[in-house]
């Protein structure tokens, strides 16, 4: 018999495969969709599924920071710069002290990571505590200034889970990265490439003064962050191109298969005179 | 937004779950329809209030089918739509039943012929079949005839859900005989899903104009006129990859920092807490 526990595990599964297949260039809507067919899946939804990163900023320094469900508390927002809530929120989710003194070295660490490899665009990081380590997750959002009329952004959600294991930590790193493109120009008419692509990574790295948690996360974000952009630039440019001109041929089909005879014809012939 | 405990009526589920199957990627509508199916979780529901998004779909996407008795394939599109689960096989002049869900044809019957339009039609029909071949792997066409209308539908699709990937080509052309004017709307949408998502969605209208004339120029004109705009549009398409790949794309972030190296997070991190320990 279908219990309810069973039906609920089926639709976020599909929930989940159709956010797969539906045009990533509307999740929002989409997401929005599935939470009004299936209101109860509506938490769960929105901790897993990846949306492009919102920019807010701080109202108390006016420092720019990224929104996501782990910074959020009800309709609120903290910044990881001011650690204040926006709108203001007198009993919001805190980090516990000494996660906070951690949380704003992270935050500076990977704000030099952001201008080394982005130069430009926005970065955050958040924290929280979990009963035998911690976990956290690394933001960064960088927009395309549209030269060459092509308006391009990145977005790069990492998430971490920290085990203290003693004089060792197990690092559990859960990556997806947006990448959007689109590009409006009269020969090519409307051209939207955009999605997201996902990997994960589990290491164990030891922790000392000299290697501290965010040293270690931050060689694992780093390693990640370098295959990833490796594999959209295989995917996105050459593997759909591929596609696109698999569907069609430019060149005319019948020359090609004329030329073809053409070399099948000397080939054979060469053998023939080479035998004799 | 619903909250937690309200629920929207059934009329406005229903919308949504057509809205989700029309947005199937090409070779993917069973997928999203098994998702659409669980999530609705009324069957009765799901028949009676999404069965025009099955047919919608299939007109969308222009898609082929082998045409009963006959060994050629024709589209489903909404200028051969008889009825809701009829169609019209402009090629062999034949109606044909249709299953929206199966994709499957039967039960061929004489179907009615424009004869105003049917020299114009037959011989750009048979231009136009010349075209693909000579364009596309497995490309399909229909071309229909209407009063002072001719129009030119194409398609191509390559699935490989083996592969996590699918794509479709769809061109659609529409000829006035009395004044020439050809418009054209060219369409290719990819989906890879391995570990992801990324779905190409382009689109390009066209607007031509050709000296229609006797059939057999028109469909000349016709065929070089859609030639030379669709390897445009393709050309176009290959050259905005190469700057999104070449010039987008890296000035969305570097391969490596200027130093050529990986960060030192050490040196980060120490600077960081001497920059701290300096201003107290």
């Amino acid at each position: 018999p279908e219990t309810a526990e069973n039906m609920s595990e089926q639709q976020l599964d599909a929930a989940l495969d159709l956010m797969r297949r539906l045009p990533p260039q509307q999740i929002k809507e989409n997401l929005e969709g599935l939470i009004d067919l299936v209101p109860s899946l509506c938490e769960e939804l929105l901790s897993s599924v990846d949306q492009p990163l919102k920019v807010a900023k701080d109202p108390s320094n006016g420092k720019e920071y990224l929104l996501c469900d782990y910074n959020r508390d009800g309709d609120s927002y903290r910044s990881p710069w001011s650690n204040k809530y926006d709108p203001a929120l007198p009993d919001g989710a805190l980090p516990s002290a000494k996660l906070r003194e951690t949380e704003v070295m992270a935050n500076d660490a990977f704000d030099t990571y952001r201008e080394m490899y982005f130069e430009g665009g926005v970065s955050s990081v958040y924290l929280w505590d979990l009963d035998d380590g911690f976990a956290g997750v690394v933001l960064i959002k960088k927009m395309g200034d549209g030269s060459k009329k092509m308006k391009g952004c990145w977005d790069s959600i990492h998430v971490v889970e920290v085990q203290d294991r003693g004089r060792n930590a197990h690092y559990k790193l859960t990556s997806t990265v947006m990448l959007w493109m689109q590009t409006n120009k009269p020969q090519s008419g409307n051209m939207n490439l955009g999605g997201s692509m996902c990997r994960q990574a589990e290491q164990d790295f030891p922790v000392s003064d000299a290697t501290p948690h965010i040293a270690n996360i931050g060689h694992m974000v780093e390693d990640m962050e370098l295959k990833m952009r490796s594999a959209l630039q295989d995917i996105y440019f050459g593997k759909t191109k591929d596609i696109v001109n698999d569907l069609r041929s430019v060149a005319s089909l019948g020359e090609a298969r004329k030329q073809r005879e053409l070399q099948r014809g000397i080939a054979a012939a060469l053998k023939g005179r080479n035998a004799s | 937004m619903a909250s937690y405990d309200e629920e929207i009526p059934d009329s406005e589920k229903v919308k949504l779950a057509s809205g989700f199957i029309l947005n199937a990627p090409p070779g993917e509508f069973n997928e999203v329809f098994n998702d659409v199916r669980v999530l609705l979780n009324n069957d009765t529901l799901l028949k009676e209030g999404a069965s025009k998004a099955f047919s919608k779909y299939n007109q969308d996407q222009f898609t082929p089918v082998k045409v009963p008795g006959g060994s050629h394939k024709t589209l489903i599109t909404k200028h051969g739509e008889v009825d809701a689960t009829t169609y019209f096989d402009p090629r062999s002049a034949q109606n044909f039943a249709f299953d929206h869900l199966r994709k499957e044809a039967s039960d061929p019957a004489p179907g009615n012929v424009d004869q105003g339009a049917e020299s114009y039609r037959s011989v750009i029909d048979k231009a136009i079949q010349g075209y693909v071949e000579d364009h596309y792997p497995s490309g399909v066409s229909a071309v229909y005839g209407s009063g002072g209308t001719v129009t030119v539908c194409i398609e191509d699709h390559k699935f490989n859900p083996n592969n996590f990937w699918n794509g479709r080509w769809r061109s659609e052309w529409t000829l006035t005989t009395g004044s020439g004017d050809l418009k054209g709307v060219l369409k290719a949408q990819v989906h890879f899903y391995e570990d992801g998502n990324v779905q190409l969605i382009s689109q390009k209208e066209v607007k031509e104009s050709i000296s229609a004339g006797s059939p057999e120029q028109a469909a000349k004109n016709v065929v070089s006129v859609i030639e030379k705009a669709e390897n445009e549009y393709q050309t176009a398409i290959s050259e905005n990859y190469s700057t999104m790949s070449d010039t987008t794309f890296k000035a969305l972030r570097r391969q490596l920092p200027i130093t050529r190296a990986k960060l030192d997070w050490n040196k980060i991190l120490h600077f960081k807490v001497g920059a701290e320990m300096s201003k107290k």
